[in-house]
């Protein structure tokens, strides 16, 4: 009787993408090993019977040598062996290093089941595995999917219920390495293929000279389509919608009321010049959608298709071999790239997928170094529509401050924290070129769940901020932080709301700040000691449950001071 | 054949891994990604500045550290 069934493999041989295909729940897939860093559960229907399917993070053996494979192996180990099923997903295209795992699992005695997937890929590296053979040499099932495009997904639902135990010889690892040499022999067959273009781009992006030309010419690029797509939604979709379709239909619908009740107050906000003004009214039906779905959706939309795309193809592990140099001297190593890129996401993901770094110590500084030097998307897309209006010159420089605060920091917290920084090893896939519809997918996943989570926290938080300003409660605290905001960062008392409300969201932060008419210079200013100062709450709740109460009070420190000692800086040295 | 260390062999270069000098965490690690006594390795780059060497076993293509490459010996052909 299964009542449970598990999905487990080699990283990056994608586990994921088949646990969509089974059970229709979405987790996100890459093409680099530890995506799933956390256990994912669905539901399979089989014979009318609802089945639970556990994701599994990716491991190489049944003795776990990251806290993502101990996940892997300990949830396996959680269920009776007779009520569960696995279902080993194998990398077609490297049959030799996968069978490890296989056959640990037959020893270990799990009633199991290999998937061979990529099986197209296989076939177009001219890899030839012959699954029949397969099947006789192991005694268990085996079935050849490619889970992009569903190939294969039937026929494994069908046979799932063949999996059962069977008994193998333990053998220790270089027997068992001998044992699958000579099990390759007998069932793969290697056409022999020119080096295609794919694979010279491949080796080029490892090489010192070649590698660092493309990444130069990747990041460039991706710059370059961030901005195209972000700027044509709202040039094209979103500015014509809300200035030609919601301006009027609300001048319209507020004709007859009066401009300072309370009611037009919170729904409108301020006027300008006698108009209502999209960035800076500050109303819930004026600057809170327009905010989110005018100046931050159509940047979330551009940077999540080029990292999805990126992610797929695979390049982002090569980014890590180049950067790894680097990375080392800032305590890091070179696959911490990752936790970083998706921090420019969100910060959320950024400081969750640290866990693909070993130490502790390494965990701490990267969550840092993202809380601290990496501004989100809807950050960004403030800065850009805000700062930007003073030239691209202001925007580099915020860029610029970040990442030498990246710098400063990571070496300082290399030099004064106990222990070293680990070296890494790390298995670089192969170009892949999935189908649009799997990035379109991941896509619009990615852009649901900001939506799900932004609009909620940016609509609430627009009618607290504006009854709060309207009973004029701010003033309190204006009062005791004057002397530091003013004196110190030569910012307006009031931009002091606006850096406590970068607590609730950072773009509506932003926001706040523009009708407060700030020359470039204290924009500047401001807007840095948002990115860099204290994190939105979602971040800071992640950062307390993945660094625990006492890393986060010291990383908390951190940002303060540095914050304080950036915005002095800025504002008596560098922008005098 | 000489023995040299990962770090060593030039690039382009193939090697039997002879020797793992690391401790039993290392040895297991490289062991469960294919990496072990006797396997055959092409070193495919070597990213300077004690940066990641990047080698081919079997059909995987593996970046290790600089220090992690330098603790494995291989016998260069």
């Amino acid at each position: 009787m299964i009542r449970k069934i598990y999905l487990i493999g080699n990283p990056n041989v994608g586990k994921s993408v088949v646990f969509s295909r089974l059970t229709d729940v979405h987790a996100i897939s890459s093409n680099y090993p530890g995506t799933t860093i956390e256990f994912i559960k669905g539901y399979l229907s089989l014979r009318g019977e609802k089945i639970e399917v556990v994701d599994l993070p990716g491991t190489y053996s049944l003795e776990p040598n990251s806290s993502a494979e101990k996940v892997a192996v300990s949830l396996l180990k959680e269920h009776p062996k007779d009520e569960i099923a696995v279902i080993n997903i194998i990398d077609s295209t490297n049959l030799e290093r996968n069978l490890l795992l296989t056959l640990q699992l037959v020893e270990e005695g799990f009633p199991t089941i290999a998937c061979l997937n990529m099986c197209d890929d296989a076939v177009h590296r001219g890899v030839h595995i012959d699954t029949k053979k397969l099947e006789e040499i192991l005694h268990i099932p085996v079935i050849s999917t490619c889970a992009v495009t569903g190939v294969g997904i039937k026929l494994l639902i069908d046979r799932i219920k063949e999996a059962a135990p069977v008994q193998i010889d333990k053998l220790p690892h270089e027997e068992r390495w001998k044992e699958i040499g000579l099990i390759i022999e007998q069932v793969q067959h290697l056409e022999h293929r020119h080096h295609s273009l794919r694979e010279m781009l491949e080796d080029a992006s490892v090489r010192p000279l070649t590698g660092f030309i493309m990444a130069a010419g990747v990041i460039y690029v991706s710059f370059k389509i961030v901005r195209f797509i972000g700027e044509f939604i709202i040039n094209k979709i979103t500015d014509p919608f809300f200035y030609g379709t919601i301006q009027p239909l609300l001048e319209k619908l507020t004709l007859h009321w009066q401009e300072k009740s309370f009611l037009f107050h919170l729904l409108i906000g301020n006027l300008v010049n006698g108009k209502i003004d999209f960035k800076q009214s500050l109303g819930i039906l004026t600057t809170a959608p327009y905010i989110e779905f005018g100046m931050v959706l159509p940047y979330v939309i551009s940077f999540y298709f080029v990292l999805s795309l990126l992610e797929d193809i695979g390049y982002l592990p090569r980014l890590a071999i180049l950067l790894d140099n680097l990375l080392h001297r800032l305590g890091l190593h070179g696959y911490a790239i990752i936790p970083v890129l998706l921090g420019f996401g969100c910060n959320v993901p950024g400081i969750l997928s640290t866990r693909v770094l070993e130490s502790k110590r390494e965990r701490f500084i990267a969550s840092t170094i993202i809380s601290i030097g990496v501004p989100c998307v809807p950050l960004q897309a403030m800065i850009v529509g805000l700062l930007g209006v003073f030239g691209g010159f202001y925007v580099g420089g915020v860029y610029l401050v970040l990442f030498l605060i990246i710098l400063v920091l990571g070496l300082i917290l290399n030099r004064l924290l106990p222990g070293y920084s680990p070296e890494f090893i790390l298995e670089i896939p192969p170009y892949r070129f999935p189908p649009l519809t799997i990035l379109a997918r991941k896509l619009y996943f990615r852009v649901k769940g900001f939506l799900i989570e932004a609009v909620p926290i940016v609509l609430i938080g627009v009618l607290v901020i504006n009854i709060l300003l309207y009973l004029k409660l701010f003033d309190i605290v204006t009062g005791v932080f004057a002397p530091v905001i003013h004196d110190l960062f030569g910012l307006p008392k009031d931009a002091i709301v606006a850096l406590a409300i970068g607590f609730l969201r950072k773009d509506v932060a932003v926001g706040m700040l523009a009708p407060l008419g700030l020359s470039a210079k204290q924009l500047f200013i401001a807007v840095t000691l948002l990115a860099i100062s204290f994190p939105c709450i979602a971040t800071f709740i992640v950062l307390w449950k993945e660094l625990g109460v006492k890393d986060l009070i010291k990383s908390t420190l951190i940002m303060i001071t540095i914050s304080i000692i950036v915005g002095t800086v800025l504002n008596f040295v560098v922008l005098r | 054949m000489k023995k040299i260390s990962l770090v060593h062999l030039k690039s382009n270069h193939k090697g039997k891994v002879s020797e793992i000098t690391g401790g039993a965490g290392l040895q297991n690690r490289l062991m469960s990604m294919g990496l072990y006594i006797g396997k055959e390795i092409t070193k495919l780059s070597y990213v300077g500045l004690r940066g990641p060497v990047v080698i081919r076993v079997g059909r995987s293509v593996l970046a290790l550290g600089h220090g992690m490459a330098a603790k494995i010996i291989v016998e260069a052909e």
